[in-house]
């Protein structure tokens, strides 16, 4: 096992360097420049070279590289070019809404989604599997700042149950602010949940193993929630992880609809604004969830999986 | 009519006053209200609700377009998101008329005095003005700030706005000399805007970084709470130095980037002011009881570029032509939602400006146009691209509308969509042959002084501001226009300059347009000065 999970590492690294020299060069290649951004109508050559020398932009790449890399090495992450804050700051102060918002999410995708797949699988085609299948495919198609408008509308301004943006911390804030957001992400994802989970569901339930715990007289309840549910969730829990990755940066549409100060809405404004540090940080920090997501998902299924537990062993 | 008098406004106001319009969803009275207004006093009357004294407390939100980024006015990285933002927290020696006029105002100044030679401007102290902290504002402040404002090392943001400046004396305790280096007519006016602010020195030395995360200034509010990407809050500074005022006890700025966020909150009542309704939605905001729109004139137009180095756009003929061939008013009725006003300058509205009686506008006359291009080098045409900023529906509507208008002359019109930076980065170098440079383009003072040296000065480096054309004639105007110390004289020559570059029209101001805000009927007095800057020392809330 332990040699297993060195090499999974030292992949992992290479992963990584590959992405920080990726974003890189991408993030210097397209056109733009962060200081005339900043400047605007007011940057002349005389300043916008003032400017860029200040930064440290007027040297070559490979240097500059060769600091972005000593910067995330030493875990200092250099400064913000276009927000004159230390990069590290800038995103501490907005992981905890993108997370709680993820988390939540992915909490109500599954409370929606579970017994929803459970029902389906238990008559497919009948009546409520159409019906459940018809609805999930609408709130996936919805687009989500589509869907997390008319959330707002009906919520927020109509019925006044929870403000229409903003965010605020503890956990009562977390319930009031973030309970609509989550709530749009969750409603899409949710078709993730039920399309795949329905599916395996529908494949395990035609096993002999189940036809023999049913002849054993075992409760359907019992048949589902153990033996079926145990086999079928791993496609599920892959899927949602793969999904997490996705997410580290792509709830930037539901932060901009509600507002709320997170690492989507923060990498969109520095791609806008060209600021390097920003940007390269921020996508090596998706990368790095990524990867470790991938690896614990990998720990889950074996945890969950005797098979697996006993393949890798 | 190019510009609503203030005379108009106050008629306005009248008429609507008697039809109570501000609060009701009658579209007829409250369109009067849309037109740009001077000062947003004018239109906070409407409702009613703001007759009788001013109140003094409670506690303001306002949904922002732009973001807060930096509170250092030397060191502006988001515009507007952060210059409107110090406008609350500091003061320079002179201001901008808070109730939108062109004038300058004494601020922590009282009374100045110029020089014959135009070089030395001695500026008297107001007395007993104290910063936030409750240090009084001292000499040495003044000339530290001053010095910084003029140090290209320090003030990386807009150094030429202290162009000409030599250096400040102390007098006395409440007295300091400003001496030039050569006159410089819009002086007072470049010392008034955002980085010519007084700090206190002992404080910003001690500090270095910090001091700019809560900084210590004389205006009317103070920062409490500053969460990047969320919201600033600011409170009331007991220490301002206007009598009575501010009226608000707090001011929090939320940042709504998304503009169907911003009017939410404001009909959901959780912000009862918002900046930059889209001009979409402006009927939206006036159907909805109990908010009301408001058009605060500002420097802001939609400025086409022209690259005269291109084929087409080298020949005065041609550019005259495609003038002639835009129907303004319609454009302004059918993308902007009629609060634009047809220029007849191809810079924004600043000071001087002649109106239409003296520099007049393009009207639409699509038989001259074709004239003109027949007389051109390109009687049969042409073909060339025009580049805009992605994420506006305004421009990708504008872009449209142009191609069409244009095609009527036989030139054929390529439309290139492109985020901000790459726009910007092609703009500089002059890789376009038309280009809306800039999505928000405002000028950062009230008189033209700025723009017309980017346009008319060779040795700046700008080529013309990016359009490559030149004019001897106009350059010798501007440089007499920037040194002349005599407000009349001013007077007098910018409408000619104004002239000479709406005739030759190196470029296409296609709209004058003002900032469109929208508040509850129960916000009074938001007044807004001429740089769209609130001044929410004057705001109240209506109980």
């Amino acid at each position: 096992m332990l040699p297993y999970l060195l090499r999974r590492l030292a992949q992992s690294l290479v992963v990584l360097f590959g992405l920080a020299v990726v974003t890189f060069l991408i993030i210097h290649l397209v056109p733009g420049d962060p200081v005339q951004q900043m400047l605007g109508a007011r940057a002349t050559p005389h300043t916008v070279a003032t400017v860029r020398l200040q930064l440290g932009l007027d040297r070559p790449l490979l240097a500059q590289f060769g600091s972005f890399v000593g910067d995330t090495v030493t875990g200092r992450f250099g400064d913000s070019i276009t927000q004159s804050a230390p990069v590290g700051q800038l995103i501490g102060q907005r992981i905890a809404p993108s997370a709680l918002l993820i988390a939540y999410g992915m909490l109500i995708a599954l409370v929606i989604g579970v017994p929803l797949a459970i029902v389906a699988a238990l008559r497919p085609n009948g009546f409520a599997d159409n019906l459940i299948r018809v609805a999930t495919t609408f709130s996936f198609a919805m687009p989500t700042f589509w869907l997390g408008l008319m959330l707002a509308l009906l919520l927020g301004l109509e019925l006044h149950v929870f403000p229409v943006s903003g965010y605020s911390g503890g956990i009562g804030g977390v319930l009031r602010t973030l309970t609509l957001p989550a709530l749009t992400l969750g409603l899409s994802l949710s078709a993730i949940v039920v399309r795949t989970l329905r599916s395996s569901l529908l494949e395990v339930l035609q096993t002999e193993y189940i036809d023999a715990a049913r002849a054993r007289g075992l409760s359907e309840r019992r048949v589902i929630g153990k033996h079926a549910m145990r086999n079928a969730v791993m496609g599920t829990i892959t899927v949602l992880s793969v999904n997490l990755g996705f997410l580290i940066g792509g709830t930037v549409v539901i932060e901009s609809v509600f507002q709320i100060p997170g690492l989507g809405s923060l990498l969109v404004q520095s791609v806008e604004h060209r600021d390097y540090q920003l940007v390269q940080t921020l996508a090596l920090l998706a990368g790095a969830t990524v990867v470790l997501v991938s690896l614990a998902t990998d720990f889950l299924q074996a945890a969950i999986d005797p098979r697996i537990r006993l393949a890798s062993a | 009519m190019r510009r609503p008098s203030i005379a108009l406004a106050g008629s306005a106001l009248l008429a609507c006053g008697l039809a109570a319009c501000g609060g009701t969803s009658d579209n007829s009275a409250s369109s009067v209200s849309l037109k740009p207004t001077t000062a947003g006093g004018d239109s906070a009357n409407v409702s009613g609700m703001c007759a009788g004294t001013p109140r003094t407390g409670g506690s303001l939100v306002y949904a922002r377009q732009s973001e807060t980024q930096v509170l250092n006015p030397l060191e502006v990285r988001n515009g507007n998101g952060d210059i409107f933002a110090q406008e609350l927290l500091f003061n320079g020696l002179v201001r901008s008329d808070p109730r939108g006029s062109f004038d300058i105002q004494p601020a922590l100044a009282d009374r100045w005095t110029i020089s014959k030679d135009g070089r030395t401007y001695t500026f008297h102290l107001r007395p007993g003005v104290r910063f936030s902290n409750g240090q009084p504002v001292t000499t040495d402040d003044v000339k530290f700030s001053l010095d910084r404002f003029a140090d290209p090392r320090v003030n990386t943001v807009l150094a030429a706005a202290a162009a000409g400046y030599d250096r400040t004396d102390i007098i006395d305790d409440a007295t300091v000399a400003v001496h030039l280096r050569h006159p410089v007519a819009g002086f007072l006016y470049n010392i008034s805007i955002f980085p010519a602010v007084i700090t206190p020195k002992s404080l910003v030395e001690r500090e270095g970084r910090g001091f700019w995360n809560k900084p210590v200034g004389t205006g009317p509010f103070t920062v409490s709470d500053f969460v990047r990407g969320s919201h600033i809050t600011f409170r009331k500074n007991p220490n301002y130095w206007e009598n009575g005022k501010p009226y608000l006890d707090q001011v929090r700025f939320d940042f709504a980037t998304d503009s169907n966020t911003r009017l939410l909150s404001l009909k959901n009542g959780q912000a009862q002011i918002a900046d930059g309704v889209p001009f979409s939605q402006i009927g939206s905001v006036q159907g909805t009881r109990g908010l009301q729109i408001q058009a605060v004139r500002a420097p802001l137009f939609v400025g086409l570029w022209m690259n005269n180095r291109r084929p087409g756009m080298d020949d005065v003929n041609v550019r005259q032509a495609m003038q002639y061939a835009l129907d303004k008013d319609e454009i302004n009725k059918a993308i902007f939602h009629g609060v634009g006003t047809s220029p007849n300058s191809v810079l924004p509205q600043f000071k001087f400006d002649g109106d239409d009686s003296q520099v007049a506008p393009y009207r639409l006359d699509l038989a001259k146009a074709k004239q003109l291009m027949s007389q051109s080098r390109y009687p049969d045409g042409f073909e060339t691209t025009l580049q805009y900023p992605a994420g506006y529906d305004y421009y990708k509507q504008l872009g449209l509308f142009l191609q069409q208008s244009w095609a009527q002359l036989g030139i054929r019109v390529k439309l290139i969509e492109q985020d901000q930076a790459t726009e910007s980065q092609r703009f500089y170098p002059g890789d376009f042959d038309m280009t809306f440079p800039y999505a928000q383009f405002t000028s950062d003072v009230v008189v033209p002084d700025e723009y017309a040296q980017f346009v008319a000065d060779p040795s700046n480096g700008l080529h013309g501001f990016y359009s490559w054309w030149s004019d001897p004639q106009v350059t010798s105007m501007v440089r007499q226009f920037t040194s002349s110390t005599s407000d009349a004289e001013r007077a007098k020559l910018w409408p000619q300059i104004q002239r000479a570059m709406m005739v030759d029209s190196p470029w296409i101001n296609v709209m004058d347009l003002p900032f469109v805000n929208a508040h509850a009927d129960s916000v009074c007095n938001t007044t807004v000065n001429a740089l769209g800057a609130d001044h929410l020392e004057n705001t109240w809330l209506a109980q």
